[in-house]
């Protein structure tokens, strides 16, 4: 069946149907363009070494099919069995993985040659089905490159080779992590291919339209094209966060840089910063542990921030952030620069592997020791310290109410910790996102706020700029964040 | 499911007790004050012979007042300023409590006073310097006049904070605790863990036995053990054991049985008054396990307590005569005739030196009565608890 008529349920696209199957029975791309990627469904035939079988049967004319000339992966591994279903359209179930095979339109037509064909790109408004196509292009593009399609489908072939190993399952731990990112990937790249499917049958069936003159078919089809034109821009955005971890909850830490009061100072304006974003995009805020300074500010705090894709957006954060202004605390009303560095913590969700931490390398101790304690002292401070001896890395929970809660918290801070510092080591992530609190350089400026002799917020790393540092300092942090967002993912993508 | 009970019972007790601050309390409130009593009569409640009606925590209490913004906003201001002040002032006097913690604990005084879904939203109004919605009313679980007095009863006079509003966060618990009863201590929860890790697990079969809370004050051991004996029932699939809670003073019997009730585990606890192993005759030589955190500190110690303890707390909690091991020494040789043989004790110490006393007394003077006794530090290091087991027949 054709996968696109199934996603409408409207009159319209039912006529769609059985116009296609009645009148073009010889048009063949758009029922054989591969649905490739779903591995548990039934697929249409796609690989070259079966494409003669299913050329005879489908009377298709050739050219149909555009299998990239390096598939490695369509090799003999692969195996796949052909059947007729009840309504005669020939499937085959695959074993492997085609993520090589490029789709295109019944005349060769690909996402890429249509963006290299340069049609003009005109409002929206306008019904001009080649501009809406050439958008849709785009945005495509623009996708592929956010999710780094090509190291995906290295990645995607390695995975498959180790898939297809006969001993994999003799080690199930190893199978199952390689098998749920298999699935993980072909689910990201999926979305996609569909997507792009999609776009190459509207155009098939806008030519047929226009060529036999059925204008409701290509009224059809042209508010069709609109709706994926709207709808890439979601989905390039979406694209921004498709990282590993992003849409995990995370922590944001703050540090105070040199320079006393001041800093400490611009250190708590930098994590209150983070609060009210947070706060309004809807996310949980929850203090973990703060160290106050001694006349304003802190020298540092953690907070945990809960919600779908906060380190997804919050890691764009990290690095030192940078204010100039007269300092409030300086009785010489001179002008200070001062530093803040920022760190944040994906918090692992249950379905991924956790750093195995034994009991006995733990050591917990009160958070602030000394004095008799028991029914000496009555006190709401029962923070506990964890330190896990091999790493030194350690945690500490004061917001808790009660000691158990505290450990608990730090516990699960430690956990996180002890995540990122394996994640790192394993070297998954982009690296600068892993760095803890203690491992920024203080040369690692990302942002610049000032307040003083002109204002002013300007990110570093992406010449992004805002001329009203209160509205930043209040939160509004979006732009700034996915302007790095897409300008990292567009720059690691062209370093390939 | 059992969140859900709790809540019923929470909700139920709420409705049963409601305006009952003028019942004993009436002696040393004013009329109609729910947590901002006169000060300095706590300790008079031990020895009340009136029953004891036990209090509602603020958290608790229907959100039946309200507050504009603005005047909200006005009483934190306040309070921040107030509890700036202190600076590290009781620090130096009594290692009391420092400025950082009394913002902490304002924190959570707003955490008690408004409804769980406002907190987050209100608290970053407050914080703000924007003049937005200040008109909004915004409920509040007592009235705003009170806020001011027992904001000043915190600071000036020093009255703790879990008294002021009613509850103690102990372990994943969260107790009724008020005047003439002591606040259960973070360094009490590893009893706890001790009960879990050294009896329940390598001695599975006390997991159905009788268990004993000797001075149980809020209820704090009793509570926390009879749930670790369910839920290690529940893992063995056995039937459950059972907790007795003993304590002398009116009070603490009292808001035992309440927070008892509020867990809703008066099938597992029962509440009995009277010293310590006395109201236990029944039971003699029959106890799987007895627990206590019984009153250690030298009675020449009392006056030099920090004003938190020393002027609010029931001194019967804490005195534990000329060297604070008369209860202690009580206990063991208590334990010695109470537990069935192979059963466990643990008793919460003042730590290193009394603790070693302890242990000679137990190796020397109680010689064959226990077997595999020894101590436990806390999360300071201090050697903290001394825990055994009777001594099997041979
Ligand atoms: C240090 S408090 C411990 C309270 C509670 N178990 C806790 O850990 O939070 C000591 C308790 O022993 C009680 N107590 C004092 N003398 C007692 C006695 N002779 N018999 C029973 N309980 C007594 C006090 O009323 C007080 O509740």
């Amino acid at each position: 069946m054709p996968p696109f008529i199934l996603k409408r349920s409207n009159k319209g696209s039912l006529l769609i149907f059985q116009y296609h199957r009645t009148k073009t029975r010889n048009l063949c791309s758009s029922q054989l363009v591969p649905n490739f990627l779903d591995s548990n469904q039934n697929h249409k035939v796609l690989d070259s070494g079966l494409s003669s079988i299913l050329l005879k049967s489908t009377k298709n004319r050739s050219g149909s099919f555009c299998t990239l000339a390096n598939s490695s992966l369509l090799s003999s591994q692969n195996l796949h069995f052909l059947y007729l279903n009840p309504k005669g359209w020939i499937f085959a179930r695959e074993f492997g993985t085609q993520a090589a095979v490029e789709l295109c339109t019944s005349d060769g037509l690909t996402v890429d040659g249509i963006v290299g064909s340069k049609w003009m790109i005109v409002e929206e408004s306008e019904s001009d089905w080649k501009s809406h196509a050439a958008a849709i292009a785009q945005s495509i593009q623009v996708i592929k490159k956010r999710l780094q399609w090509k190291k995906l489908m290295v990645r995607l072939d390695l995975l498959s080779a180790e898939l297809n190993k006969p001993d994999l399952w003799n080690d199930p731990v190893h199978a199952g992590k390689i098998s749920r990112e298999h699935g993980s990937l072909m689910g990201k790249m999926k979305v996609v291919k569909a997507f792009e499917q999609e776009l190459l049958e509207h155009i098939d069936m806008i030519k047929l339209a226009r060529e036999e003159n059925d204008a409701e078919l290509e009224s059809e089809l042209m508010k069709a094209l609109l709706r994926m034109r709207r709808d890439s821009k979601d989905k390039e955005l979406e694209a921004l966060l498709a990282g590993e971890h992003d849409s995990c909850s995370c922590y944001i830490e703050v540090q105070a840089g040199a320079g006393g009061t001041e800093s400490m100072d611009w250190a708590a304006m930098v994590m209150q910063m983070y609060k009210t974003w947070a706060q309004r995009r809807g996310y949980g805020v929850t203090v973990m542990d703060e160290m106050p300074g001694e006349i304003a500010g802190i020298k540092r705090a953690t907070i945990k921030v809960d919600g779908e894709y906060a380190f997804g957006y919050a890691k764009a954060e990290v690095g030192v952030h940078r204010l100039v202004r007269i300092s409030p605390f300086d009785s010489g009303k001179r002008r200070h620069t001062s530093f803040a560095a920022v760190a944040v913590i994906p918090i692992l969700g249950d379905g991924s592997t956790h750093v195995q931490i034994n009991e006995s390398d733990l050591r917990i101790e009160r958070f602030r020791a000394g004095g008799a304690g028991g029914q000496h002292v009555n006190t709401t401070e029962s923070a506990v310290r964890i330190v896990h001896i091999p790493t030194g890395v350690t945690a500490t929970c004061q917001n808790e109410r009660s000691q158990h809660q505290n450990k608990a918290s730090a516990m699960a801070v430690l956990q996180s910790r002890l995540d990122q510092l394996e994640m790192a080591r394993q070297a998954q992530m982009n690296a600068q996102h892993t760095q803890s609190l203690t491992e920024i350089s203080w040369g690692n400026q990302i942002r610049t706020y000032v307040l003083h002799p002109y204002r002013m917020v300007k990110d570093l790393r992406t010449n992004y700029e805002v001329s009203d540092p209160d509205s930043v300092l209040e939160g509004d942090l979006d732009g700034f964040i996915l302007s790095y967002l897409s300008s990292s993912l567009d720059k690691d993508e062209g370093e390939q | 499911m059992i969140a859900l009970n709790q809540l019923r019972h929470e909700r139920l007790m709420e409705l049963r007790v409601s305006g009952l601050c003028c019942g004993v309390y009436a002696k040393f409130m004013r009329p109609g004050s729910h947590f901002c009593p006169n000060s300095k009569s706590g300790s008079s409640i031990s020895s009340s012979s009136v029953e004891v009606k036990p209090k509602i925590p603020l958290y608790l209490r229907p959100p039946s007042f309200s507050a504009s913004l603005s005047e909200l906003k006005k009483w934190h201001r306040w309070a921040k300023n107030l509890a700036s002040s202190v600076g590290s002032s009781f620090v130096r006097l009594d290692n009391g409590p420092d400025s950082t913690l009394l913002r902490r604990e304002l924190n959570w005084l707003l955490q008690d006073l408004l409804e769980l879904q406002h907190h987050p939203v209100i608290l970053s109004l407050l914080e703000s310097d924007s003049n937005e919605n200040v008109d909004t009313s915004v409920a509040l679980k007592a009235p705003l006049e009170e806020l001011y007095c027992a904001w000043r009863q915190r600071i000036e006079e020093r009255r703790p904070f879990q008294y002021v509003v009613g509850c103690q966060h102990w372990r994943d618990l969260v107790l009724s605790v008020q005047e003439g009863v002591l606040i259960p201590r973070p360094e009490t929860e590893m009893i706890i863990d001790i009960v879990e890790r050294v009896a329940l697990k390598t001695t599975p079969k006390l997991v159905h036995g009788l268990w004993a809370d000797l001075g149980t004050g809020s209820g704090a051991i009793a509570i926390a053990t009879a749930r670790a004996l369910a839920t290690h029932a529940h893992a063995h699939a056995h039937a459950h054991g059972r907790v007795i809670a003993t304590d002398l003073s009116p009070v603490a019997v009292a808001v035992a049985a309440f927070n008892v009730q509020r867990y809703g585990l008066q099938d597992m606890v029962e509440v009995r008054k009277g010293s310590w192993f006395e109201p236990l005759k029944d039971i003699q030589g029959k106890l799987a396990g007895v627990v206590s955190n019984p009153p250690y500190i030298a009675s020449g110690d009392i006056p030099g307590l920090q004003a938190e303890v020393g002027q609010h707390e029931p001194k019967l909690a804490l005195d534990g005569g000329i060297t604070g091991t008369n209860d202690l020494l009580h206990l063991i040789d208590g334990a010695a005739s109470m537990l069935k043989p192979g059963g466990f004790f643990a008793f919460e110490t003042n730590g290193d030196k009394q603790c070693e006393f302890l242990l000679n007394y137990i190796e020397n003077d109680k010689s064959g009565s226990f077997c595999n006794v020894h101590p436990v530090s806390d999360f300071d290091g201090i050697q903290r608890f001394v825990l055994g087991f009777r001594q099997r027949m041979v």
